[in-house]
């Protein structure tokens, strides 16, 4: 097996899927490829001054700025010549709140570059506080669960839509329990003449509170419950649909997680789970995820 | 009640319960987030509103929007934070409108580190966002004054219609000190007739910063210049310890200041004259007191965790370049063993 491009010795948690994602990613990259990162458990862990665990180029700027960034070196990349990928890898905060509207500029003007999402559906960096990606009653730091709160109120934002309705050209669902299926999403993204979307499920063992050596069964219970559907869209049409072979509840998703753990616990719970199994329910007749 | 074990960043919401705060907007960054965390979890709980915005920028907006329907809101973030927030603060000064931001300073230049400094200074005194504006700024040091000041930075916001800043640092977020309570909750009596209520009474009550006209916008630029005066005079405050006699003064605020005081006990012990001398308002900076100091023949060392960024303010008060400074940054306390070394120069 070749050199990973993301050294080992960094500081992610043991049992974090972030830099496996990273892994992933630059293995079917390449070494000819530039990285541009927002501040976040990627940027801290990976790159406390003066180490770096990357060995490929990779720049750093705050939160909302790395699509912006990466447009800037995109721009620099092709006056120059040079046939190098440009990527951005940046966690859920960074991409569906304060950096959407970068985003949505990168998108639109149609640079060529791919964008990665590894999404733990929280600001895990700063502690654990609700982005617009924490799913449904998730319990967090800002949306604490209570008396009064099931946790976050409101279901997770629909980021590949977002994409799509850019006319993003390569759009996809992906997640680390699903390296093959990932690393082909990835050259199939850095083949398009445009700007890409890959949104990677990284489950987060801090902020999900679950067990460090379930990091990968978690992220594929994702998938079998129909919660995180792998999904490809070209052009905005769906072209590829992972197949559940053997769909589960998704209660058995969510009791791997300490996020969900009142849900299981309170009397209204039920109510709430149902309403969770619903919305993959939905999932799955959206994209005949079950033959 | 007995005094309670909080931090700092607790403190801070105490205060702004008690102070009739009703609208928390935050966005997370450390070292400032438990204020978001305490304001999500008892906000809500009081029947006051949070919202965690998704952006810096959104969250200080969403302050300026409650804050022109005459509501007392609160801000809190930190450094890179706060340079996000300097264009919203800039029309809510602008507008004239009150509210509290918290700035829970780190380390920076860019992203910095996590570590307290206090080289928020100049964005927060000298008023990082565009325009002729100042924000009225209180120096706490202490977990108690993090309560207090708060409260107290409301009372100053309305009384002003200006923003206001409670400017701390990282390690007053984070330290654990007894905290007696507020006497007594605030219940805001205030006048919000100039405010927006979204009814055809108030409909005149025109919240905005924009004017065309030169001369009218130069008008509003005279009042505000007016207003900062009135400030000047009204509300500037300093704390002294051991100036009596004092030949050397270290000039400190916030965290830095519980150091200096440290070292002006031992400069005494060694037979040096020394006395702090502790700005409690940032703007308006207390140069009466100390021009009055120097006029005494007193000389000068500011003590902050930035790059003499007090210093100048300090120069300009003493009528003199002479001032020394002791700085640390990155992340880094003062040592008492720097400023000794500094007093023992200057001796």
């Amino acid at each position: 097996m070749e050199k990973s491009l993301l050294a080992p010795g960094h500081r992610a948690c043991a049992g974090c899927a972030m830099p496996t994602t990273i892994k992933l990613v630059l293995d079917a990259a390449g070494p000819n490829t530039i990285v541009a990162s927002p501040t976040g458990c990627l940027e801290v862990t990976t790159t406390p001054f003066p180490e770096s665990a990357w060995c490929v180029p990779w720049i750093h700027s705050l939160f909302e700025n790395p699509a912006a960034v990466a447009s800037g070196v995109e721009l620099m990349v092709k006056r120059r010549g040079h046939d190098t990928n440009v990527i951005v890898i940046g966690g859920d905060g960074s991409t569906f709140d304060i950096g959407m509207g970068s985003n949505s500029g990168m998108f639109e003007r149609g640079h060529k570059i791919l964008y990665v999402c590894y999404d733990n559906e929280a600001y895990m960096n700063t502690g654990v506080q609700r982005s617009g990606s924490t799913p449904f009653c998730a319990n967090t730091t800002t949306t604490p669960w209570g008396k009064e709160s099931l946790g976050n109120p409101r279901p997770k934002k629909d980021m590949p839509a977002i994409a799509i309705a850019h006319r993003v050209p390569y759009v996809a669902t992906a997640s680390i329990a699903y390296p093959v299926d990932l690393r082909r999403k990835v050259k199939r993204a850095l083949q398009v003449n445009g700007p890409s979307y890959i949104q990677v499920n990284a489950p987060c063992i801090t902020g999900w509170t679950f067990e460090a050596g379930i990091m990968v069964e978690i992220s594929r219970l994702a998938v079998e419950t129909g919660l995180w559907p792998l999904v490809e869209w070209v052009n905005g049409e769906v072209t590829e649909v992972k197949k559940i072979r053997m769909l589960k509840p998704v209660d058995e998703y969510l009791k791997t997680q300490g996020r969900y753990r009142h849900l299981f616990k309170r009397p209204d719970g039920a109510a709430i789970l149902k309403q969770i199994q619903d919305m993959a329910d939905a999932n799955i007749a959206k994209y005949q995820l079950v033959d | 009640m007995p005094a309670q074990l909080v931090a700092g960043n607790s403190a801070v919401i105490i205060g702004a319960m008690y102070a009739g705060c009703d609208c928390f907007f935050g966005y997370p960054i450390t070292p400032a987030s438990e204020i978001l965390h305490e304001a999500s979890r008892f906000f809500p709980r009081a029947g006051r509103k949070f919202v965690q915005a998704e952006s810096e920028e959104a969250a200080i907006n969403m302050v300026y929007g409650a804050a022109g329907a005459g509501h007392r809101v609160l801000a809190a973030s930190s450094g890179p934070g706060m340079s996000l927030k300097q264009e919203g603060i800039s029309y809510i000064a602008g507008a004239e409108l009150p509210c509290v931001i918290v700035d829970i300073c780190r380390a920076g230049p860019g992203l910095g580190n996590i570590g307290p400094e206090q080289s928020d200074y100049n964005q927060a005194v000298k008023s990082g966002g565009h325009g002729c504006y100042n924000s009225i700024v209180l120096a706490p040091n202490s977990v108690q004054e993090m309560c207090d000041f708060t409260m107290k930075a409301f009372d100053l916001a309305f009384k002003y219609r200006n923003p206001a800043i409670v400017l701390a640092d990282g390690v007053l977020g984070h330290m654990v000190e007894p905290l007696n309570f507020p006497e007594e909750a605030v219940v805001p009596n205030i006048d919000t007739s100039w405010a927006v209520s979204g009814n055809s009474a108030t409909r005149h009550n025109l919240v905005t910063s924009i004017d065309l006209d030169f001369e009218e916008m130069e008008k509003h630029n005279l009042k505000l210049q007016a207003k900062y005066d009135r400030i000047k005079q009204n509300e500037t405050a300093w704390t002294g310890y051991r100036l009596e006699d004092a030949e050397i003064v270290l000039v400190s605020y916030g965290i830095s200041s519980r150091i200096a005081r440290s070292a002006v006990d031992r400069a005494r012990r060694e037979g040096m004259k020394a006395g702090l001398f502790r700005p409690l308002t940032l703007f308006p900076f207390p140069e009466a007191g100390i021009r009055e100091l120097s006029e005494k023949g007193c000389r000068f060392i500011s003590v902050e965790m930035s790059n003499g960024m007090m210093r100048e303010d300090v120069r300009r008060a003493a009528g003199t370049e002479d001032v020394g400074l002791v700085a640390r940054y990155g992340g880094n306390l003062i040592r008492m063993d720097q400023i000794m070394d500094k007093i023992r120069e200057v001796a």
